[in-house]
């Protein structure tokens, strides 16, 4: 299932209502009880005063209790405007001495509230509900039980009027605000909207950081790593160009010096097969055909290109005795001699990779070392770390020139030698995706000692 | 000796052609696996060369068929892309060597020569090294057609020299083929049977080099 992520205005949004709306519930719920309780008393005291105005009529003789009520008087007690008025009076034994025989006797009644002599009650009363007053009121007979009672109508209509008269204006407070906030969070998310188009309308060339001078200083982290991020790749583009570029002006060279020597051959439309003219001819299909594997070693070298790979144990005395096949002819086509150590040495890396840093290394030695000299390859493991060494008596590389010899087609003055100047480049490539380290030494018998020492990964 | 070219670029394939014929043998050319199929299916060849990037059926899939067909022609494999992942797999659907472009003529026939030379070790038990001829069924040796006289362990270095040819054999592993006569045996034994070998090789013109650290190499004679 898809996680439901929601925009920031929307969490914004949500964040700022819901806690609002609660408040306003609870606050009018507290606002509109308390209103009802005080409407309600006032309308209780009324009828109160009813009950009391009853009481002044009870009149006591010798014999009897008697309540002398004019039909006007009961008329006007009866009279009101919306709700109709119920009322009886009973001596002690219950029975009635005036007015309407269905009200409850008073020991039937469930009091809610006592106020001043004065009991309360609600009831129901032909199916609907009643207010009831009661007053009990001493005699010479006993007491006298007075009821007055009124249906709700009255009540219900103010409790809908302050209902309205407070939830309204809530609500409208509600709105206003859910307006307010909604504009105000458009408004302070404005800057990321800007800065969203500003990456929209870009072109896939264009990797300029995006100027964060008038964001918000919230969104600044997560632009100066998008920042970062463009100018990781911006080098990359950049290092991408030039590298075709000087692939592209190196394949030129040795493709004009072949292009001239068949000119060369060329006399009016007949080949002369001039046997020193086929050598460079061969010399230079060979630089060219050297030249075009080392950049293709040297393209997929490409740390980018190489994030799917894992490590595997890689044997380096095994590369070693590889080698040994591979490079044979080659040193004795130059009469070097070559020897190999391939002392036990496993470490975790790229075998391909691994196998061509140290055909490199090997074809460099093999290149600058003169005709009989010696080039010993070997691998070993030391205390804390482990090795492939190239070692040979040739020319050597004077010390400031060995920071240079890892850049592209760097080609050290004066040297001899038909190197296309990828050969360190692409070992120290390797070496770096391998977290190992190049060291440039002088030999032994006073040429190079070229070692690619590998850290032993704690177990 | 009869050799297919599995090649669709013409440059590349009559190249090879030439240069094959020169090495003395008969080529014959075929420009993509349905034409390498046909011509496979009416004649007999002793190797087959096939680049992987043929139109239509491509290289590895043609291999992987004529395996399926139990076909034990050997293979090489020709290769544009030197990505060891293509000639791993070339490999692991059944054939018995790569070369990647651009590759070099003698290198080309060397490795013909070598493949050829195992491939005919197991149909009629020789093994053939210029002038030098080995019979592993009767464990004799002739160079130019006269008996060496060898013994057991000359022989079986000699053997696993010429099989290995011309690839290195490290001194470990003669001294591990050499257990089976001999538990004890140590490198610098192994140093006196081939510094004994090496003079009764010498009327052939075939020289057991040494490989400084590693081992020994029987160096490739040049074919005649």
């Amino acid at each position: 299932m898809k996680p439901v992520v929601l925009s920031l205005r929307s969490r914004l949004l949500l964040a700022i209502i819901a806690p609002l709306c609660v408040v306003f519930a609870v606050s009018a719920t507290f606002d509109y009880r308390l209103a009802r309780e005080t409407a309600d008393s006032a309308f209780d005291h009324s009828l109160a005063d009813v009950a009391l105005d009853l009481a002044s009529h009870i009149r006591t003789t010798d014999e009897s209790l008697s309540v002398a009520l004019s039909a006007e008087a009961e008329e006007i007690l009866r009279s009101d405007a919306s709700d109709i008025i119920y009322f009886s009076v009973r001596d002690k034994a219950g029975r009635l001495l005036a007015g309407d025989e269905a009200l409850p006797s008073h020991e039937a009644l469930a009091v809610t509230r006592v106020d001043n002599q004065m009991s309360f009650a609600d009831r129901q009363l032909h199916g609907k509900r009643i207010r009831i007053a009661m007053h009990q009121t001493a005699s010479a007979h006993g007491p006298v039980t007075i009821m007055v009672a009124e249906t709700v109508n009255k009540r219900e209509h103010s409790s809908r009027r302050i209902l309205v008269a407070m939830v309204l204006p809530s609500l409208a407070v509600i709105l206003a605000t859910l307006l307010a906030v909604y504009f105000g969070v458009r408004r302070g998310l404005a800057p990321l909207e800007i800065v969203e188009s500003e990456i929209a309308s870009r072109s896939p060339r264009d990797l300029r950081a995006i100027d964060d001078a008038l964001t918000p200083q919230e969104i600044r982290p997560l632009l100066s790593r998008l920042n970062d991020l463009f100018a990781l790749l911006r080098e990359a583009a950049a290092s991408q160009q030039r590298f075709l570029a000087d692939a592209a002006h190196q394949l030129r060279t040795p493709l004009t010096g072949l292009q001239t020597q068949i000119d060369l051959s060329t006399n009016e439309g007949r080949f002369s097969s001039d046997p020193e003219r086929l050598l460079r001819i061969n010399e230079a299909m060979q630089r060219i055909g050297h030249l075009i594997g080392q950049l293709l070693t040297y393209a997929r070298t490409e740390p980018t290109t190489n994030l799917s790979q894992s490590f595997e144990p890689v044997a380096l005395h095994d590369l070693v005795e590889q080698a040994a096949s591979i490079f044979l002819d080659q040193a004795l086509s130059k009469e070097i001699d070559v020897g190999f150590e391939a002392g036990p040495a496993t470490v975790p890396g790229i075998p391909w990779m691994l196998r061509e840093a140290l055909a490199n290394l090997i074809d460099n030695a093999l290149r600058y070392t003169p005709r009989g000299g010696v080039v010993t390859v070997s691998s070993c493991r030391r205390a804390d770390e482990c090795a492939l060494i190239v070692e040979d008596n040739g020319p050597g590389i004077p010390v400031d020139e060995r920071q240079h010899v890892f850049e592209r087609f760097y080609r050290i003055n004066g040297t001899p030698g038909d190197g296309c100047g990828l050969g360190l480049p692409i070992v120290k490539e390797i070496a770096t995706l391998h977290n190992a380290e190049i060291r440039l030494e002088d030999g032994a018998g006073g040429g190079l000692r070229c070692s690619l020492v590998f850290p032993i990964p704690s177990a | 000796m009869r050799i297919l070219i599995v090649e669709d670029d013409d440059l590349v394939a009559t190249g090879i052609k030439q240069g094959l014929r020169q090495a003395g043998y008969t080529v014959d050319l075929a420009g993509s696996a349905e034409e390498a199929e046909r011509s496979l299916r009416s004649e007999i060849f002793d190797l087959a060369i096939v680049d992987i990037g043929l139109p239509g059926l491509d290289g590895l899939s043609f291999i992987r068929q004529l395996r399926s067909g139990d076909n034990p022609i050997p293979v090489l494999v020709l290769s544009a892309r030197a990505s060891m992942e293509d000639t791993v797999r070339g490999l692991d659907v059944g054939a018995d060597d790569y070369m990647c472009k651009p590759f070099r003529l003698p290198e080309l026939v060397a490795r013909i020569r070598a493949l050829i030379r195992r491939s005919n070790t197991l149909t009629d038990a020789s093994l053939r090294h210029g002038p030098l001829a080995l019979n592993t069924a009767t464990r004799s040796a002739t160079i130019d057609d006269r008996p060496l006289d060898l013994t057991n362990r000359e022989w079986a270095i000699l053997e696993i020299l010429l099989m290995a040819s011309p690839g290195i054999v490290s001194k470990d592993r003669l001294v591990q083929a050499l257990a089976g006569w001999d538990k004890d045996i140590t490198p610098n034994a192994i140093e006196v049977h081939v510094s004994r070998l090496r003079p009764k090789l010498a009327a052939g013109n075939i020289e057991i080099r040494t490989v400084r650290g590693i081992g020994y190499r029987m160096d490739p004679v040049a074919e005649t």
